[in-house]
């Protein structure tokens, strides 16, 4: 769990697995597209997220595709998060999203 | 049917104080998967085009697929229809990939879903909620002997995407 988080801690490597978030199964050049991270600097940041398994790769043809793996993030939830609370804290979650939908 | 044309649409991966042949056990057996996967029984005939189905605790048959790819305890590909009337019609086969590797004392285990068309993340969501719980379920059965009690139940999101696209669901 220590890997998990020292991952998550740099705001790079979070902005890499948004973008996997948004979609996944992208290529090494298609997640360095519009970045400001070098290349090697994204290969980098990618290593620490799979040693972390908070991103999985897999062979496609040719291609080496990555996708954020939320096993790790469930389990850290599974941990914190007690089954009567699970409800309301969707509900919570979905009262922040539609208000400040709202706002903008 | 041509798996070549079948691109993941989500991969996860875990890894599980266990060994290859018991993660093996565990996907491909009722006994197990009515622990870690909701009550639900996996009744499988481990060859390839041999029937491979997910039974509801009523009963009722959830997912109803085949064998695509059998290489025990190593990897198993499966088609994962929801049957659900017109689901499959609409959206295509859905197949499930399940990868079992050693890694030191651990297994790493590898759940790839994959479609042969693009699918909305709507429906993927779906999938993206039941999976991470199956799977950790599924680790702390074996590891512990006890699997989680995680609640489950489809994303209203995907149900209104599937009902906008005339697909029946019971729900």
């Amino acid at each position: 769990m220590d890997e998990v988080f020292k991952a998550l801690s740099d705001p790079s490597r979070r902005s890499l697995l948004d973008r996997l978030h948004l979609r996944g199964g992208q290529t090494l050049n298609e997640l360095c597209e519009g970045l400001a991270m070098t290349r090697q600097a994204v290969t980098k940041h990618l290593a620490i997220l799979e040693d972390a398994n908070l991103v999985s790769t897999i062979r496609h043809g040719r291609e080496k595709l990555h996708y954020l793996n939320p096993v790790p993030i469930h389990q850290i939830g599974e941990r914190w998060i007690k089954k009567f609370e699970r409800a309301k804290l969707v509900a919570l979650g979905e009262l922040k999203r539609r208000l400040e939908q709202e706002e903008s | 049917m041509d798996i070549s044309k079948f691109k993941p649409a989500i991969v996860y991966t875990i890894y599980i104080a266990s060994t290859p042949e018991k993660v093996w056990q565990a996907l491909t057996s009722a006994e197990f998967s009515r622990q870690y996967f909701s009550g639900f029984a996996i009744e499988a005939d481990l060859r390839v085009g041999g029937a491979f189905i997910a039974r509801a605790p009523d009963g009722s048959v959830h997912i109803d697929g085949k064998v695509i790819e059998c290489d025990p305890p190593k990897r198993l590909t499966v088609t994962w229809n929801v049957n659900w009337p017109e689901l499959v019609e609409k959206l295509g086969p859905t197949l499930v990939t399940y990868e079992i590797e050693p890694a030191g004392e651990t297994v790493k285990l590898t759940m790839l879903q994959s479609h042969d068309r693009t699918i909305s993340d709507d429906i993927l969501s779906g999938g993206r909620q039941g999976w991470p719980a199956i799977l950790s379920s599924l680790k702390s059965l074996l590891e512990t002997g006890s699997a989680l009690t995680i609640p489950m139940k489809p994303p209203e999101r995907m149900l209104a995407a599937l009902k906008a696209m005339g697909i029946k669901t019971p729900m």
